[in-house]
């Protein structure tokens, strides 16, 4: 009985929460689907449902549209280099501090955290400028360096966290039978941080594919641009093709909805090893 | 194989002093076993021995060369851990052919290696599982595979069957002893476990608070112990022991005469030892009252009251006695320790 309660309110506390979630979902597939005229028809389902807004979108048949295949592999390029580049500097970090133990390694665990002290959004600017001096504005490479910027102190933190989780006594072991510090990374650390690092490449992915302030600041040719800031010139028009932004807006989501479904399982167990020290 | 010569070691954790110059030479092919309660600093001198702790003075020698400076992988030695520490990802054979891989050998010469090593344990069958598809027993006896297909200088163990259950553990402890009959490498062998020490080693060092309290062959150490903490640690159950005061080849204490044959200063104050096993029950003798009988099959354990202390009686086979019974416990005075009472050696 105590279960049955116990499932009961459960239920009642998920079934709201996913109709919540999915009913924005709907929504926007429900706009891709139907044709402009009846974007705004109000109604459940669509009379005449259409798969023709895809097609606009995959021919690059409107003029928000024209570069929509280079648009979505840069919005590729940029979140992979993000995911790779995060993950080498994390893994080396989390590796160096964790099992090395060198030097000034608490201190920058404390500088990783007072990283989380300052808001993305307030760093935008000084980024710009940056950027600017480096001479990177409108190159990939200029949001690349700044996702990466941001999303390596919480990587750090997270694979220090599950580095620690692994016995000392194994880097012992492998020092005893011969290994170099290279060689217990590569053989012994790498292999067994597999799951944390998938989790930590694919939040570092993900956090660049859905970026959008600093990808709108730092790229403004329309063939640099990653497909979020594409998105956003939709809006821009008086007359907005409503039916076309929901497509490519499903479009652009089911990378990462995939990415997230073959990993779900690193991800929870991956995100919360470092959650609670052991 | 190989001696191995510990010269006035010292190890400080910051101010923290925990090995306070300790001297020990195992010679070739022994089997030393470093016993004490812990936090003694019996690890931290096996885990010196293995490279894993700096060396704050002393030097360690492996067959007769100086290795303070030398790395881990450098002074060839295997070493065994408590948590068996192998590695999950890769399979028994993987484990034990690790050393070798790095140590970049050939293909068919670590095949040669780990099966030599798993035919001498009986790991045949297990070669292509992984560490957690194995039970404790056979994860320690890979632990021990990975040490033995390196055919090292040295042996270290680190509590090894310490996470084992009892009764894999005298299985094991049989399987190691055992084993270096086999092999003769030198062992040291690190445990807290006193019943362990006994039994498997050619000497034992008890150790106590960063100091060897005593040095010497398992029965030399349980029948002549060298002072109070060997007396008290070295045997299960332990030595009874209680304060009096030597007059006339007796000790006076706790309202009546125990007989020794050592000798004391008159009315010098002593600390009396004597083991289980040499209290007896019989018509004469003193005074005690029965607190708890435990049967143990073989031998019988009673736990006995004498003047308000309580003794442990060891007698073979079978006791008719029941708790709260008026006993006579007779002690055999040649087999009775005395220590001196302020610094606990032996007189």
């Amino acid at each position: 009985m105590k279960r049955f309660t116990r499932e009961a309110v459960l239920l009642l506390i998920a079934v709201p929460i996913l109709l919540w979630t999915l009913l924005p979902i709907y929504h926007i597939f429900l706009f891709s689907i139907s044709s402009k005229d009846s974007a705004f028809s109000g109604t459940l389902w669509p009379d005449q449902p259409t798969l023709r807004n895809f097609g606009t979108i995959f021919r690059q048949e409107h003029f928000y549209l024209h570069h929509f295949w280079s648009q979505i592999w840069n919005s590729l390029w940029i979140a992979v280099a993000v995911g790779v580049i995060t993950l080498a500097i994390a893994t080396c970090a989390a590796f160096a501090i964790s099992r090395l133990k060198v030097r000034g390694g608490r201190a920058v665990m404390n500088l990783a955290l007072f990283t989380y002290f300052i808001p993305a959004a307030f760093l935008a600017i000084p980024m710009y400028k940056a950027m600017g001096m480096y001479g990177l504005l409108n190159s990939r490479w200029s949001l690349v360096l700044a996702m990466v910027t941001l999303a390596a102190p919480y990587a750090i933190w997270v694979l220090k966290q599950a580095s620690d989780k692994l016995p000392i006594e194994l880097d012992e072991a492998a020092k005893i039978d011969g290994a170099t510090p290279l060689q217990l990374f590569r053989l012994v650390y790498l292999p067994l941080m597999t799951p944390s690092l998938i989790a930590i490449g694919t939040y570092a992915l993900l956090l660049a594919w859905n970026e959008y302030l600093y990808a709108y600041l730092l790229l403004s040719h329309e063939q640099t641009i990653p497909l979020a800031v594409a998105l956003g010139h939709f809006i821009a028009a008086d007359d907005s093709p409503w039916e076309l932004l929901m497509a490519t807006g499903l479009v652009y989501a089911l990378p990462p909805a995939a990415i997230y479904y073959a990993f779900r399982r690193y991800m929870v167990s991956g995100l919360t090893a470092g959650a609670v020290k052991a | 194989m190989a001696s191995v010569v510990f010269d006035s070691i010292f190890k400080s954790f910051g101010s923290t002093k925990v090995l306070h110059g300790i001297s020990l030479d195992i010679s070739d092919g022994e089997f030393m076993v470093l016993v004490g309660p812990s936090g003694c600093g019996k690890s931290t001198l096996l885990r010196m021995l293995a490279g894993l702790e700096d060396i704050t003075g002393g030097t360690i020698a492996i067959d007769g060369r100086v290795v303070n400076d030398l790395d881990s992988k450098d002074r060839d030695i295997a070493m065994v851990f408590q948590s068996y520490a192998l590695y999950p990802h890769m399979t028994v054979r993987e484990n034990m052919g690790f050393s070798l891989r790095l140590r970049k050998e050939s293909v068919r010469r670590i095949a040669e290696g780990v099966d030599r090593a798993a035919k001498i344990l009986n790991l045949g069958p297990y070669l292509d599982r992984y560490p957690r598809e194995l039970s404790g027993g056979q994860r320690q006896r890979v632990a021990m595979g990975r040490a033995i297909v390196r055919d090292p200088k040295v042996f270290l163990f680190d509590e090894p069957l310490s996470n084992l259950d009892a009764k894999l553990r005298v299985a094991m402890r049989s399987e190691i002893k055992a084993l270096h009959q086999r092999l003769k490498t030198t062992t040291v062998y690190v445990t807290h476990d006193q019943v362990e020490a006994m039994t498997m080693a050619d000497r034992i060092a008890v150790m106590n608070e960063g100091r060897i309290e005593q040095l010497g062959e398992p029965l030399e150490l349980y029948d002549r112990p060298a002072n109070l903490f060997v007396a008290q640690f070295i045997g299960s159950p332990a030595m009874n022991v209680f304060e009096g005061i030597f007059r006339k080849d007796a000790v006076e204490a706790l309202g009546v005469r125990w007989p020794a044959t050592v000798k004391a200063a008159e009315g010098q104050s002593v600390t009396y030892g004597i083991r289980p096993e040499h209290l007896s029950f019989g018509a004469q003798g003193i005074p005690a009252q029965i607190e708890v009988v435990e049967p143990m099959g073989a031998e019988t354990e009673v736990l006995v009251r004498i003047g308000g202390q309580s003794f442990t009686v060891m007698t073979h086979g079978r006791a008719s006695y029941g708790p709260g019974e008026r006993v006579m416990v007779s002690p055999q005075a040649a087999h009775a320790h005395l220590f001196d009472i302020s610094s606990g050696r032996r007189l």
